[in-house]
């Protein structure tokens, strides 16, 4: 740490965000916002059965609709997505021959604007021969009722892991328990739906996109794969985002239609998805069932878990990266999460079905993962007779064991596990609400408790969102002593604006006001990841302490010289450089920069002219390890099913915090989502494949009446990355589901009741109460 | 999500809104939008014409006379939550407007929009039903009043004819305790199941739920003091309703938001005197 | 082929003068027409409220509300508050105060509905707020920020609460 600036000034503080007075103001521009004269719109037929044969398609009544430019199917656009060498299926961008899920894109109207699209839509003609949809995970499996894709198996990823000893040891413990979790199907609903627009530059003929995206490199490098652009042909410009959650990582159809549109047609074209096509075609996530066992001791001590994960990949494996494997074979390598459990033994596999294509959503592996694994914790606590915080307590990895490598080989970096569970547990007083859940059973209500410890894997090599394990910033001084930076991050709504700044004002001395940093331009950034996994605060945020510890060094230099002190007497802070102890002998960072630019004769030797510099950060370690617990209380109406969360307290801990705000307003978001996971969010298909849940009537966002106010402590294990930094974008969902539910189980334990299936709704709990 | 093309026309009278209605088979009428539009933003309703009835200043009066109020079709729900004459003479109407979907939903959404919509969920069908109301309604041969009882055939389906409009309701005096209750899985939604009891105070009363069946119905009951007792007089009063939904879960929340609604009618302070001067 | 209408819509004040289909939605009009782009669609299904705006001071949903009916009234949009950063309202200010947002796509909806309520209730409970908020859809925050803001404002002090 000594390298760091001496005293961070910025690093740590509330401070306010520099996005919010254009966002308050409703001045900033999304990408609906970008209007230009002669603007085509999109809209697309989609499928409307989950399985069929295109038999024919009558276009001509759509064509000839006022203001159609034009109407296009898979000839006019004949794209794939994926090659063959990665998976067996490539995904047509609009279906020809077959349609393979409700919502597939398969005729795309290019209009005036989105009413006439929408107009023409409704006047095309599609005749189909419906086929037996592939509905049922496990059936898909075992290849019933058939194949999605007649050239492959379904089942387009299997991988077999034990630890070593497993059977031996697993078979030795005194007890097994068993139990299936399930998964429903949930997505992001990101309050700004995906949205695309693209135009050429007459001039230079080259492509500018306009995309809602969590990557804007990702996306330009998609472009070049899928349409054959040269990468210096295209920039990708990302404005205002609202709201990501890994949902927007991917590169979708639509995406493709938009950008080939705008080459042939010659004209901007715009494509804004409307709520129902959202739901029907954001990649969808969470489609898991783990058939799950555990080996424990009389003592509560586990000895191994065994586990069957399957997950539901939907039609096609979501380009670039499929969410099936994400959620499956992350979760098999972390699921022993915060507890030393020596044996696993996972099998996993992922199939296809005639479903929407599964893809990322904010901790993707993760909130199933703690749902299986702090389920099966409850279990062994309840099976034993004991108190579920003992069980926990006996199994935690000590803080004498790190870096502790899991039966799975991953290597966790120091936590504090333990302690962010006795935190958690003062927090809300557990041993009083023992005694009122006691109390309150004798009156007929249920309140109950769940605990939840959880690990983060964050900052990895690489991760959904960016194929790179590394970030980079571009900065540069101005002549008039302003700092900009340039990073290929893509921020939906953190705020790394404001967080970058505080990085880098600390390093390079200047006031905070002073710093502006650009993001989402690919003409102006470096090659970067984007944002996702966790990565941008340890990842981009160490760039950022990288970069501006350089140009600090370069600063340090050149005021030596023109103080005419040694190197080691410079200080720099509040946009000044003056010699320790002499305040007298400064200049300012505007004068140094004059030197750099302007009176480059008085640049000493072996430095360059200006002031400016890439830099590159990639952690050592392939990944860092957040931490920390939540606990939930809630009370089950057990007449009417309904389950209202009544206390909420998260001990978080993700190495030094760059903004406590933030962060904070990060696990308030990330809790809100779990809730909605555990107790309302499902995507449901009837027997015939139909999605029935294409409204927000249907599909049900927590309100501000359904979350509580939820408190929040930090603890700090700095990571051994720059700055100390971990990730924290994912744990409050990772965390939250296995909480809430643990608390319905436990409120209804009179009734036997142990939740398997997220989310729970009011039937279950009717079930059980009737059972 | 865009609409179709339709004509637009406001109305200033319900002779003309009538009329219009009656020049186009497949005309609607738009009251404060709030069902139909999202209907329309789906593209599943193509109205060719739409008369806006917003502009039409009768239909938007409270009156409340000796023994009866009539309460106007352009009543939007939010006026009757904050009203202090409904909250003070009629307070179940003010009690049940606050369950209807969110505030800038009852800002715009209408009493006769949502009688006429007859979702089978909502709540405005089940209380004038609870309350044996007089539905006015008229068409091109003039005005004629409907019972609520008569005016629900089943799910989203009414007595009301194509060129027909709702243009009040009419609920006389009642002397008894009226309780509502809802179960709705935010607040806000539309219920999983609805109900309101009124409890004549002879051990009778009646029941009306939402949210159970394909329209709502008014059964009269024994309302037993001992609580199980009540519970299979709901039961048996569930078992009455022509077209009851299946489904055993709604059937169960049935019972409970009829004996939360039981509950609510004897809450202290919560005694519907319908009119000053009429009795507990 | 649908023929246009012209109208005129009073807006933050001023007046504006647009030729609509008539099936336009207010919110496409407003952002569209009048480059009000302040004003956010999130779902034309009526239930998100991200298109919220104040129609002679109460919150609206103007994806279901066409704009030829808009004429005569009084509409606020989020520009109608302030739109220099340098002179924010208290209640803008306040949020930037507490983080009450994130991506900040609902936060037009949730800082007029808030504005409404405290106007109609100058100090509204959590329970009040939470209520008058739970048409307005946010899926960063989780609310308590917001929460907060608007409690600050009603409590007349822009403390952080806890
Ligand atoms: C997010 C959301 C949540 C909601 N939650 C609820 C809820 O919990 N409970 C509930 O009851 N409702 C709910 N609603 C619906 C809302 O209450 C509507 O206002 C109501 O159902 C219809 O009234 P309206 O005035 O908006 O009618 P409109 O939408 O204008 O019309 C609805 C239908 O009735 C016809 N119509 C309207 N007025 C008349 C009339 N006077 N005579 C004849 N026909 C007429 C129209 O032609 C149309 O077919 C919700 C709506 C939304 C968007
Ligand atoms: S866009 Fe109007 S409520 Fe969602
Ligand atoms: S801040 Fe993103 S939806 Fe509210």
């Amino acid at each position: 740490m000594t390298e760091q600036a001496m005293r961070p000034q910025f690093m740590g503080a509330r401070v306010k965000r520099v996005e919010d007075p254009r966002l308050l103001t409703g001045q900033a521009r999304y990408v609906d916002d970008i209007e230009v004269p002669g603007m085509l719109e999109v809209a697309f037929v989609r499928s409307p059965h989950a399985a069929a044969k295109i038999l024919s398609m009558d276009l001509e009544a759509a064509r000839h609709a006022p203001g159609v430019r034009a109407v296009w199917t898979f000839e006019d656009c004949p794209v794939m997505l994926w090659q063959r060498d990665t998976y067996e299926v490539g995904q047509p961008v609009l279906a020809h021959d077959e349609v393979r899920y409700v919502g597939e894109p398969i005729v795309a109207i290019i209009a005036e604007n989105r009413y006439l699209a929408e107009d023409a839509a409704e006047l095309v003609t599609i005749r189909y021969e419906t086929k037996t949809p592939v509905l049922d995970m496990v059936d898909a499996i075992a290849e019933s009722p058939r194949r999605v894709h007649p050239e492959a198996q379904n089942v387009f990823f299997h991988k077999v892991y034990a630890s070593k000893g497993f059977d031996e040891a697993f078979n030795a413990a005194e007890h097994h328990l068993s139990e299936t979790f399930r998964t429903t199907r949930q997505t992001a609903v990101t309050l700004e739906p995906r949205c695309t627009a693209a135009m050429l530059d007459p001039a230079s003929g080259r492509m500018t996109i306009y995309a809602s995206t969590q990557s804007p490199h990702r996306v330009r490098s998609d472009m070049c794969e899928l349409l054959g652009w040269d990468e210096n042909q295209i920039r990708v410009i990302v404005p205002e985002v609202g709201g990501g959650f890994g949902m927007k990582a991917n590169t979708y159809p639509e995406d493709i239609i938009v950008v080939s549109a705008a080459q042939k047609l010659r004209k901007p074209v715009k494509w804004v998805s409307d709520r129902t096509e959202s739901l029907l075609s954001d990649v969808h996530a969470r489609d898991d069932i783990h058939e799950a066992e555990v080996a424990f001791n009389s003592d509560g001590k586990i000895v191994g878990f065994r586990d069957h994960l399957m997950a539901d990949g939907g039609a096609y494996p979501a380009y670039p990266f499929s969410g099936a494997v994400g959620e499956t074979s992350l979760a098999s390598r972390v699921l022993t999460g915060p507890y030393d459990i020596p044996y696993i033994a996972t099998t996993i596999d992922c199939t296809y079905s005639n479903k929407t294509p599964l893809g990322a959503y904010r901790g993707v592996w993760g909130p199933i993962a703690s749902f299986v694994q702090e389920g099966l914790i409850d279990r062994v606590a309840r099976a034993l007779g004991k108190d579920p915080a003992d069980i926990r307590r006996i199994n935690m990895i000590r803080p004498d064991q790190f870096p502790y490598r899991n039966s799975a080989g991953m290597v966790y970096d120091q936590g504090s596990y333990g302690e962010s569970m006795e935190e958690a547990l003062k927090l809300v007083d557990y041993k009083e609400f023992r005694r009122r859940q006691d109390t309150l059973r004798h009156e007929g209500r249920y309140v109950g408790i769940g605990i939840s410890v959880f690990v983060e894997p964050t900052a990895m090599a690489s991760s959904e969102a960016g194929s790179v394990g590394y970030e980079s910033v571009f900065i540069r001084i101005e002549p008039t002593g302003k700092v900009t930076a340039a990073f290929g991050l893509g921020p939906t709504g953190q705020g790394h604006e404001t967080t970058m700044a505080q990085l880098i004002a600390d390093q390079v001395g200047v006031n905070f006001e002073d710093v502006v940093i650009l993001h989402g331009d690919t003409d102006s950034a470096p090659f970067g990841g984007g944002t996702g996994g966790s990565r941008s605060g340890p990842i981009g945020g160490g760039a950022a302490l990288v970069a501006g510890r350089e140009m600090r060094a370069r600063l340090v230099k050149l005021a030596a010289h023109l103080l005419e002190a040694g190197e080691e007497d410079i200080e720099l802070g509040a946009g000044k450089a003056w010699v320790a102890g002499v305040p007298d002998r400064a200049m300012t960072i505007k004068e140094l920069a004059e030197v750099a630019y302007t009176h480059v004769k008085r640049i000493p030797e072996g430095l360059p002219i200006g002031l400016e510099l890439v830099a590159r950060y990639q952690p050592k370690r392939a990944v860092s390890f957040s931490n920390g617990t939540h606990i939930a209380e809630v009370e089950v109406d057990v007449l009417s099913g309904l389950i209202r969360v009544l206390n909420y307290v998260v001990v978080n801990d993700c190495g030094r915090l760059i903004n406590p705000m933030i962060v904070e307003g990060q696990i308030q978001g990330g809790v809100a989502q779990g809730i909605g996971s555990a107790f309302l969010e499902s995507l449901r298909y009837d027997e015939h494949g139909q999605l029935v849940t294409t409204s927000l009537m249907d599909y049900l966002l927590p309100e501000a009446t359904e979350v509580p106010r939820i408190t929040t402590r930090h603890l700090v294990t700095p990571s051994e990355g720059e700055g100390g930094i971990k990730g924290m974008g994912e744990g409050s969902l990772i965390g939250a589901p296995a909480a809430l539910v643990n608390a319905v189980s436990d409120a209804l334990a009179p009734f036997g009741a142990m939740v398997r299936q997220l989310p729970v709704l009011p039937n279950d709990v009717l079930d059980w109460v009737n059972a | 999500m865009k609409p179709g093309a339709f004509e637009y026309r406001k109305a200033t009278t319900v002779k003309d809104a009538v009329a219009w209605l009656h020049s186009d088979l497949n005309s609607k009428i738009l009251a404060g939008g709030q069902s139909l539009v999202p209907v329309m933003n789906f593209r599943l309703a193509h109205p060719s014409l739409l008369v806006d009835i917003n502009e039409i200043a009768a239909l938007h009066q409270i009156t409340f006379n000796a023994d009866t109020v009539t309460l106007g079709a352009l009543v939007r729900h939010q006026e009757m939550a904050e009203s202090t004459e409904v909250r003070d003479r009629l307070p179940l109407l003010a009690v049940t407007a606050r369950h209807i979907g969110h505030w800038a939903i009852r800002n715009r959404g209408t009493l006769g929009g949502s009688l006429a919509h007859a979702d089978p969920a909502s709540e405005w069908p089940a209380v004038m039903v609870a309350l044996e109301a007089q539905i006015q309604v008229e068409g091109p041969d003039g005005a004629r009043t409907i019972p609520a009882s008569e005016f629900y055939l089943g799910y989203y389906t009414t007595e009301l004819a194509a060129d027909e409009i709702v243009t009040a309701v009419t609920i006389s005096r009642t002397r008894h305790r009226l309780g509502f209750a809802e179960v709705a899985r935010r607040p806000g939604d539309f219920a999983l199941a609805g109900s309101i009891v009124e409890d004549f105070g002879d051990g009778q009363g009646s029941v009306t739920w939402f949210g159970v069946a394909g329209k709502p119905e008014r059964v009269v009951l024994a309302l037993p003091e001992e609580e199980s007792a009540r519970a299979r007089s709901f039961q048996s009063a569930l078992g009455k309703l022509s077209q009851l939904d299946d489904d055993r879960h709604r059937q169960q929340l049935a019972v409970t938001v009829a004996e939360r609604a039981f509950q609510h009618s004897r809450l202290t302070g919560h005694e519907y005197l319908t009119f000053e001067g009429g009795q507990v | 082929m649908a023929t246009k209408t012209p109208i005129r819509l009073t807006i933050n004040h001023e007046s504006y003068d647009v030729e609509v289909e008539p099936r336009w939605l207010l919110s496409d009009v407003i952002r569209h027409q009048l480059g009000l782009i302040g004003t956010h669609v999130g779902c034309e299904q009526g239930v998100c409220g991200a298109c919220t705006i104040l129609v002679d001071g109460k919150p609206e949903r103007s994806c279901l509300v066409f704009a030829v009916q808009a004429e005569g009234a009084d509409i606020t949009t989020v520009e109608g508050l302030s739109t220099d950063p340098q002179h924010l309202t208290a209640l803008q200010e306040s949020f930037r105060d507490h983080h009450a947002l994130q991506c900040g796509y609902c936060t037009s909806g949730m800082l007029l509905t808030a504005t409404a309520l405290l106007k109609k209730e100058p100090h509204p409970t959590e329970d009040a707020i939470r209520e008058a908020l739970s048409g307005n859809v946010c899926r960063c925050t989780g609310y308590q920020f917001i929460v907060d803001a608007i409690l600050a404002v009603a409590n007349g002090s822009k403390e952080v609460q806890e």
